[in-house]
Parts: C-alpha cells; structure tokens; sequence
C-alpha cells in the first residue's frame, strides 16, 4: 500500500521526508496547520526519537516514519486516536519498542518491515481493526497463535524471516486475502489452511517444501500460488522401505472395521483409547481405518498455472488406491505413480496420534 | 547559424525534441531526454524505420533519469501480484509499459516472443536471472544460467536468442517498478515451469492502460511461481 497515492478529499500532508533532519522542531508549525493534517510523512531522515509535539497532531490518519534509526516508537504515538496507517519500516525496532498501550490505537495498515522482531509484539495482536500488517525481513521465529486475534486482517506479510512452521490458528482469518510467507524455513503446510475461503495470494517461494497438502486444492479462489525454491517433489519415490503393520494395528483396524463394540469391561483403558483413536482413511470411497501406519501417496496435480504440484495424500493402506480429489482441478498422473507396485508405495509411521502426519 | 542551431535555440519542447530524434538517426552525441514525454517521442522517431539498433535504445532508455511525477499515473500497484500498465502503443511498433511489483512479487520463467524486450529501472531493484531454452528431450529441472540485480535507472535487454529469464522484486521491504518496451508488440508468450521444463502460452493482460484501470476478468493466475 502506497502512502503517496489516492489522497482523499480533504487530505492534508506535511511532508518532511528526505530532509536529512536528526530532529524535528514542530513548533514552526502553527497550531491549525497541526489540527489540520492528516498525513504526515517523516521518512529517510536520521531521526533517532519521533519528534515531542507529534502528540498535537491530533487528526493525523497516516504517519510514515521509515528510514530513520528509530528505536522506540514513543508512548505519545498512542495518543493519535484518529491513527489508521503507521509505516515504520527499515528502522531498528524490536519488540520492547512499542509502548505498552500500542493495541489500544485503531489502526488498520501497519507496516513494521525491515526491523529486528525477533517476535511479534503482544501488542500487535490486539489491532482488532488491523486490515493489512507487514512484518517482512525481521528475525520472526514464529507466527503466534494469537493471530487469529486480529479478526479483521486481509494482507499479511511475513516474508524473509525464520519462520519454520504455520500455525493451524491462521485459518481463523476469515478475511485473509493474500498471505506472503516467501523467503522463510516453512517445511510443511498445515492442512486447515483449506479453511481460508479468501484466500487469492500465498507466496511460498524460498522455502523448504517437499509436497503441499491436498486441501489446498479447496481454496477455489486462490489465483497466485508461488512455489519457487523449494525442493518439492518431482517424482514419486519407488524404493521405500516397506514396514508392515505391527499386530496391535491389524487387531485395531479388524474391530473397527466390522463395527466390534468394546468397552472398559472388555479390554484394559489404554487398549480402549487407543481404538477410540483410530482415524478414518480420506478416501471417500474407503471405509478403512488407520492408527500409527498410514501410507504416505503423493499424487501430481495441476493447480493455479502450475504443472504436477505434488500434493500429499492418507491412504490407511497400498491398496487403498483410489484416488481422493477434492476438487473439480485437473488431475495429471504421473506415468510412474500407475506402474509402481502397491506394496511398494511408501509407508509411515506417525508419532502420538494427535499429531499431524509429517 | 545552421537549421539545427536554430532548432536548438528555439527554446520550445518539441523542437527539442526533433533534435533529439535527428541527433539519434543521425548517430552524432546523444543528448538525454528531460522527460518522459521526450523519451517517448524519442522513440517514436527510433522505432519508425524498420530497423532496432539495440544498443542505442539501450542507451537511450538508461539516459533517461526516472522521475516519478512523471510516471506515477501508470504505477498502479495491485497486493495480489505484480500489474502491467500500458503507457504507450508505439504506433505499432512497439508497446510502452510501466511494471509494478510489490514486495516479493515475481514472475514466471517466461519467453519474448520473437521481440526485443527493453527493461529500465523506474524505482526500486529487480532481480533477474537467465534460463537456457529446455530442450524437448530434457525432462529434468531448468538450472538457472546467471542473475543480476538491476539498479535504479539501469537498463537490460533480453531476447529469445539470449534465452529465457525471470524477474522479481526480492526485497520486503520496498516496492520496484520498471519501465518495459517490446517491438513488436506481441500478446502471446510461453511460461516455464521450472521443475520440469514443461511450458505453458499465455496471453499477457493490462491492468491498465494510459494511466485509466482496465477491469479484466481473470479466475486462474497466468503465472508459473
């Protein structure tokens, strides 16, 4: 989002950018020409504090302060009630740099880029009106759960940080529309991801994704999809190490299967927690179950311009074969996946159940 | 004093300009455009004989110093990926577009149509790098050939003899955009998916064309990322 472009109505600017300034002496400007602005920009100057009167400023809508060596957004910033758009990239804020009352202001586009996040700020989460929020190039480890919090986000751009995992929290963004997690140490997508029915942009290039969920194939409005850089899967891999199921498994899946019913009085608790476990093949037409041994298919599908994206399917067993589309996408089929023997196909064994299948 | 000293003296913008058009055909000391209204003019006059010297409109091109009042009615950035914006038709011979790219935005591995492709930079750095054409026995991964980064003002060419690229913004934090020109003009090019040579036509759309948004109707991306 451009601060130059689209000036409403009744905009007015003060624009102080590229001036070189280490300082900022408000006092040269009159106290109507304060009451009157609305967009103040400060950006590339070498200001190392944000000037004391900013506070008088009290209709101001957008402040750039980019470009500048800040490492505190002072606590005045929170006094701005009419605050919408804060642009503070390519400075040296870190979480301590944000006062304490910072979720108070009703901000709807912040951009903290270029900075030294090691984390996201509690006091971002609270943003309840925060549409658009860019934290790219920081040092983020993680995305916290708390983002599903910001209830109102469209954009969100996290690019180029040290994010190694996607919270399932996401999904609850029922606004989401563009999701940039480029240039991180992503390894897998988790699946609820389906769930963000706006979805129209996820850029993953850059990352370290071997195969990408079949859910994804649900997302009917995704229009941009990037995937460079990252070793995806080309072809399905023939020599697996086979590992039968172990005789607890075969047990499990034959009572469930034929319906047995059990109970406390029958088998000892953790045998009976253990079948209350069991987890349903996704093939639609299969009514098998599974528990710790699922076999791992990777099936190649054309989706959103993009040429045999391998997507990761469940199957309870080899021979559990039949394909599980979920939407109408065109289905390539590798010429190898049909000539590779079923018992051949690889199989995993998943960690604690309530884990998801890596 | 000569017609052309007396052009020059003139002092009013269009007789500038015809001296810049004449010193170019005539191959004597080019003089750099002052805008971007002169540059397209400049064009004008390069473009309308049948011939392309490419280096002169390399260097044309790179001699003019971006000014952003000059083109920001075309820059019209979109969130969801990187926009084409028409800025003019070249009489034909040639399409004129301003490019914007948004943080992290790229494009496909993509050929040039049998044109000749002219990429300034208006604001920000693109990364490019150059593909070798898959040959159709190849079945494997396209290795990228080399990369640069192109710098404000600065000014590449490329040609399906040269080979394939693609171009993105790697910054997150800055936005770029980049002055195009491709003569002929063409509608059609082929994208690359890089993992396994396969290629895909496209027709290319604007986002908008003379500064004005021209609304198009796209469900599928056209890009391979």
């Amino acid at each position: 989002m451009d601060v130059f472009q689209s000036l409403e109505q009744g905009d007015s600017v003060l624009d102080l950018s590229r001036l070189d300034l280490d300082s900022v002496d408000m006092d040269g400007v009159s106290e109507e020409r304060r009451r009157e602005t609305t967009r103040l920009y400060l950006a590339s100057n070498r200001l190392a504090v944000l000037p004391d009167a900013l506070c008088l400023f009290a209709n101001l809508q957008v402040l750039d302060v980019s470009s500048n060596g800040l490492e505190l957004i002072c606590e005045d910033v929170t006094r701005l009630t009419k605050l919408k758009t804060l642009i503070a990239k390519n400075n040296r804020l870190d979480a301590q740099s944000l006062p304490k009352d910072f979720g108070c202001l009703q901000l709807e586009v912040l951009n903290l880029s270029g900075n030294r996040f090691e984390e996201l700020p509690p006091q971002c989460l609270k943003l309840r009106r925060l549409r658009s929020l860019s934290v790219g190039g920081n040092r983020l480890r993680a995305i916290p759960a708390e983002i599903e919090n910001l209830t109102s986000l469209e954009l969100l751009y996290l690019g180029g940080n040290l994010i190694s995992f996607i919270p399932p929290e996401l999904a609850n963004l029922p606004h989401l529309s563009y999701l940039g997690l480029c240039d991180n140490r992503i390894q897998s997508v988790p699946p609820q991801l389906t769930r963000l029915h706006s979805l129209r942009s996820l850029s993953l290039h850059n990352n370290l994704l071997t195969y990408l969920p079949r859910e994804i194939l649900s997302l009917v409005h995704l229009q941009e999809l990037s995937l460079r850089g990252n070793p995806l899967v080309v072809r399905f891999v023939r020599d697996m190490t086979y590992d039968p199921p172990s005789l607890l498994e075969l047990a499990g899946r034959s009572i469930k299967s034929r319906n047995l019913p059990y109970s406390p009085q029958d088998v000892p608790s953790h045998l009976v927690n253990y079948l209350d476990m069991a987890s349903k093949c996704p093939n639609p037409k299969c009514a098998g179950v599974y528990f710790d041994s699922c076999v791992r298919h990777i099936k190649f599908v054309d989706f959103c311009g993009k040429y045999r994206l391998p997507l990761m399917h469940y199957l309870c067993s080899p021979e559990c074969s039949s394909p599980c589309s979920s939407a109408p996408q065109s289905d390539v089929d590798s010429e190898d996946e049909s000539s590779v023997p079923a018992d051949r196909l690889q199989r995993v064994l998943l960690g604690p159940l309530t884990e998801a299948p890596e | 004093m000569s017609s052309a000293e007396r052009r020059w003296f003139g002092g009013v913008e269009r007789l500038r300009e015809d001296f810049l058009s004449a010193a170019v055909m005539e191959h004597t000391e080019v003089v750099k455009p002052q805008s971007l209204q002169e540059l397209i003019a400049v064009l004008h006059r390069i473009f309308s004989g049948d011939e392309v010297n490419v280096e002169e409109v390399q260097s044309i091109m790179e001699s003019y110093e971006s000014n952003p009042q000059e083109w920001m009615k075309y820059a019209k950035f979109d969130e969801f990926r990187y926009t084409r914006n028409l800025v003019d038709e070249g009489n034909g011979k040639f399409n004129l577009m301003v490019l914007c790219w948004g943080e992290g935005h790229g494009s496909s591995i993509h050929d040039h149509a049998n044109s000749h492709c002219f990429m300034k930079m208006l604001q920000g750095q693109l990364k490019e790098t150059l593909f070798e054409w898959p040959d159709s026995k190849s079945h494997g991964s396209m290795k990228p050939k080399s990369q640069r980064v192109l710098q404000e003002n600065q000014c590449a060419y490329i040609s399906d003899s040269i080979g394939l690229h693609r171009v993105e913004n790697v910054s997150h934090t800055e936005r770029a955009a980049s002055l195009h020109l491709y003569s002929p003009p063409f509608q059609l090019c082929q994208t690359f998916d890089q993992r396994t040579g396969h290629k895909n036509t496209v027709k290319m759309t604007f986002w908008s064309k003379f500064g004005e948004r021209t609304t198009f109707e796209t469900t599928v991306s056209q890009e391979n990322n």
